[in-house]
């Protein structure tokens, strides 16, 4: 009999112990591979948010987030400038700031998201119901795009009209209110579950802002064209555009990491960490309890021809099957788990509703499998140690003697 | 050869100076009171412990300068064990306790299975070849043990009180199997205090604090 | 802000007339500077219309768990002196905005309701207790919740390891209660025995691994406030999370030797002393 039916009859024997050594590592194993996931759920997640968007690179006019620095001057330029490269497929410009409905004199104002976006073939929004604004605008300020949640909140419907004060700087102001029509109703990319967003022509944006000449941009989004990649288009206009920060959407994803996303990482890590050595322990412990209580039955196997290796394989099996089986079960329950925490973690307010905490890569399983195998062995070394240095006449006679 | 043991108190001398033959088809018992240093020298004899001075050759080869591998390997073809406590594997059934060590040693599948059923058949236990040790009595689990330890044909069989565990019936019984064992061409050599084990032997050798008394 | 913070060698009497500001000590660290160094300010990112000040003194960041991952290069001065540094020259009413009024209320004064008449008195203003900034506290809840998922699990996960070892603990000796049962002692007087000794046990394994998160949680936080430069502390052990460890650790050590030995006893004397 080989050391794998040796190991499963070892296990059988004591099935008590057995399952609970297999559920503990299903249980320790689920949560390591959460950590897994964890660690760069929210960056690649972002990284497809960005990606799924339709445009490769921002620019901005430094290295802060998009919206969070100064406005690029003369943005119609440069956006120009941008979309004439050969790289470049399309690029278009946005402008951020805030919008409040007034809904009644005893209620609060319903406040939004509001930007205005540069005319373009290409849109950083979905239409789902009515019409996309028009590629051009007339002087009069006129039509507003509006996400499923302000519509809701709102009752409005294509063609509708609204009336809003916008803010459209960090400051406080105090503009009067536009009335604008409904054109239709559109999914913005990173919409939250529960705030209202709307989009305008950039320019009627600037116009509701008391800025008819204003021509700033707190970002302009760009696409490579087909056939260049975001890299390259970047290095273009990084020529081209000297004074401005260009970043391609993995480059905007390292930043994040670097900053907001790194607690998730440093908890995957330390947690991973933590979940990986009670692992460790409990094979460790179960292991070494089993030998213990088998030394006499060792000995005998021992006594009887049995070689100093394959007594050490016959633990090595044992444990790499507790810990291949409970690692096993451990992913539909990881998976489970994940699905539970992504959903606490989700409710933190201003998240993007696209967005998940807990991604899954294979990356993620190879290093799972990777890291409960190197558990299973270093497991495996002290009850490995203890019975490559069994004295097997001193434990028949111990057997004997107890 | 010798055999000492360090402890804390000072040195203790198992066996001393002890020298024995074992012939072809040999049946040798050893006999002795408690201590004296009885199943220390059979553990010397099957290859499980090396002699602290001395030599011990088996069939012409010294095994205390041989490594481990090499003395397993010899313990697992040419010795054959049979404990006081049987340590049979509880988790295998009767035919797989006794088709481990030819597994062990290379046999093919279908040779193991013919040998398995022939030494059953061979120590009377046919019928129980698929019960555990569990489902065993004393004198079952002892017959289980022999057929184990003739499993690659050893040239040597050892036995640390062999019937020390079993009532008196039962022990004539393994008496008789381990008679005809010999009798089939296998050397034994047997420790124990059984008298009546002893006097089935061609050969009794007495020990008393680790030397043999002529 | 600090577009160029460059040391300025002036005479002392020169120095000590200029405006005064403060630093934080990640900015002294990083560009080097010292109390009494002079120092040019600007808004503007390309350097326009700086000013020279004199640091007077170094300060420690209030620790933000907010803002946990921003630069701690900061600077505090004067008012007057960052509004005329800051100001839009052409909007006259420059000099007169600021962007929030802190106010500390008496000690017994109720801050909602405070809150409510500042914000009834002057409308368009708003005005919230700090405890109760909204976004904020949302955030620590869910990260609160995480936290005591993660903490579930792992109590889980703990308590099959417990179990595997009570079963291992308790079979060890399955002999031993074989023979006390066989000399007459009951199930309940030997059930009582292991009450005690998982009792014992459990309180033991409970302090040690109390002992250990203490260890660590310096470990912990020494890491965290090295990486993110910051004075905030990230673990604390209070009285409270070590009643509550205890209060679940001791009863699960117990139930698990409890139910472990319940089971063995189940199963007759004669069964449990052969081997």
């Amino acid at each position: 009999m080989n050391t794998l039916p040796f190991a499963v009859r070892t296990l059988r024997r004591q099935p008590a112990r057995a399952a609970l050594g297999i559920l503990g590592v299903a249980a320790v194993g689920a949560l390591l591979f959460d950590m897994l996931l964890l660690s760069r759920g929210l960056v690649l997640s972002m990284q497809d948010a960005l990606d799924r968007g339709g445009f490769d690179i921002r620019i901005t006019a430094t290295a802060s987030l998009p919206g969070s620095g100064p406005r690029i001057p003369d943005a119609t330029t440069v956006a120009r400038t941008a979309a004439s490269l050969p790289q470049v497929d399309a690029a278009v410009a946005l402008r951020f700031g805030t919008g409040r409905v007034a809904t009644g004199e005893h209620r609060p104002a319903v406040a939004f998201s509001l930007f205005g976006a540069e005319p373009s073939r290409l849109r950083p929004w979905t239409i789902l119901r009515g019409r996309d604004l028009p590629l051009r605008s007339d002087a009069r300020v006129g039509e507003i795009l509006v996400n499923d949640v302000l519509a809701r909140t709102l009752h409005l419907e294509p063609g509708a009209p609204l009336t809003l004060r916008p803010s459209c700087r960090r400051a406080a102001e105090a503009l009067p209110p536009v009335t604008v029509r409904v054109a239709g109703v559109a999914r913005f990319p990173f919409d939250t579950v529960d705030q209202g967003t709307a989009a305008m022509n950039r320019l009627d944006f600037a116009g509701a802002c008391g800025e008819p000449q204003g021509d700033e941009a707190d970002v302009i989004l760009v696409s490579a064209a087909a056939g260049s990649d975001a890299d390259a288009a970047r290095n273009a206009l990084a020529r081209a555009l000297p004074a401005l920060a260009i970043a391609t959407n993995a480059q905007l994803v390292g930043r994040l990491e670097e900053s907001g996303f790194s607690y998730f990482r440093q908890i995957s890590t330390v947690l991973a960490t933590v979940t990986m050595t009670f692992g460790l322990l409990l094979i460790t412990v179960l292991l070494t309890v089993s030998v213990n209580q088998r030394l006499g039955t060792i000995a005998a196997l021992r006594a009887i021809g049995f070689s100093r290796r394959r007594v050490v394989a016959d633990v090595i099996v044992e444990s790499v099957l507790m810990v291949g089986i409970g690692g096993t079960l451990s992913l539909p329950l990881g998976f489970a788990l994940a699905q539970w925490l992504d959903r606490i973690l989700k409710r933190m307010p201003g998240l993007p509703e696209e967005l998940h905490f807990f991604v899954f890569e294979p990356r993620a399983l190879v290093l799972h499998a990777s890291l409960l195998a190197a558990t299973a062995v270093v497991a495996a070394l002290y009850p490995v140690r203890l019975v490559s240095r069994l004295p097997i006449a001193a434990t028949l006679r111990n057997e004997i003697v107890s | 050869m010798s055999r000492s043991f360090a402890m804390p108190a000072g040195a203790v001398v198992a066996v001393r100076d002890v020298s024995l033959t074992i012939e072809a088809a040999d049946h040798v018992a050893i006999t002795g009171p408690s201590g004296c240093g009885k199943s220390t020298l059979l553990h010397l004899l099957g290859c499980v412990d090396a002699p602290t001075s001395g030599s011990l050759l088996f069939e012409g080869e010294d095994v205390a300068s041989m490594n481990d591998a090499a003395r397993s390997r010899i313990r697992l073809t040419r010795i054959g064990f049979v404990f006081q406590r049987f340590f049979l594997l509880p988790m295998l059934t009767a035919a797989e306790n006794v088709d481990l060590p030819q597994s062990e040693a290379g046999v093919g599948r279908a040779e193991r299975r013919r040998r398995t059923t022939e030494l059953l058949e061979y120590v009377g236990l046919s019928a129980r070849a698929d019960h555990r040790p569990s489902q065993l009595s004393g004198g079952e689990m002892q017959r289980v043990a022999i057929a184990r330890a003739l499993a690659n044909r050893p040239r040597l069989l050892l036995a640390d009180e062999p019937t020390g565990e079993l009532d008196q019936a039962t022990g004539a019984q393994i008496a008789a199997l381990l008679d005809r064992v010999n009798a089939d061409g296998t050397a034994m050599v047997i420790v124990t205090h059984d008298a009546e084990l002893a006097a089935r032997a061609r050969r009794v050798v007495g020990m008393r604090d680790g030397t043999i008394q002529l | 802000m600090l577009a160029s913070a460059a040391r300025f060698d002036a005479q002392p009497r020169v120095a000590a007339d200029l405006p005064a500001i403060l630093i934080s000590r990640q900015l002294a660290t990083a560009r080097g500077l010292h109390a009494d160094d002079v120092v040019r300010l600007a808004a503007d990112p390309s350097g326009g219309r700086a000013r020279e000040f004199r640091v007077a003194g170094i300060y420690e960041p209030i620790p933000d768990p907010m803002r946990i991952n921003a630069s701690k290069h900061e600077a505090r001065l004067h008012l007057p002196d960052l509004l005329a540094l800051t100001a839009d020259a052409g909007d006259p009413l420059a000099l007169e905005n600021v962007d929030a009024i802190d106010i500390a209320i008496e000690p017994k004064a109720d801050a909602d309701a405070y809150a409510r008449q500042l914000a009834g008195r002057v409308p368009g203003l708003v005005a919230q207790p700090v405890r109760a900034v909204p976004g904020e506290a949302g955030l620590f809840v869910v990260l609160e919740r995480f936290h005591l998922a993660i903490a579930i699990v792992t109590i889980v996960a703990s308590t099959v390891f417990l179990l595997a070892l009570t079963v291992m603990l308790v079979d060890e000796r399955r002999e031993t209660v074989g023979v006390l049962r066989l000399i007459g002692l009951t199930s309940r007087r030997i059930l009582g025995q292991m009450f005690a000794e998982g009792l014992v046990i459990a309180g033991a394994g409970a302090l040690f691994g109390i002992a250990l998160a203490l260890a660590s949680e310096g470990l912990i936080n020494r890491y965290f406030q090295w990486r993110y430069d910051t004075a905030l502390v990230f673990v604390r052990i209070t009285p409270d999370v070590i009643w509550q460890s205890l209060a679940i650790a001791v009863p699960l050590g117990v139930a698990g030797s409890v139910l472990a030995s319940w089971a063995l006893l189940r199963r007759g004397a004669l069964i449990l002393v052969r081997r």
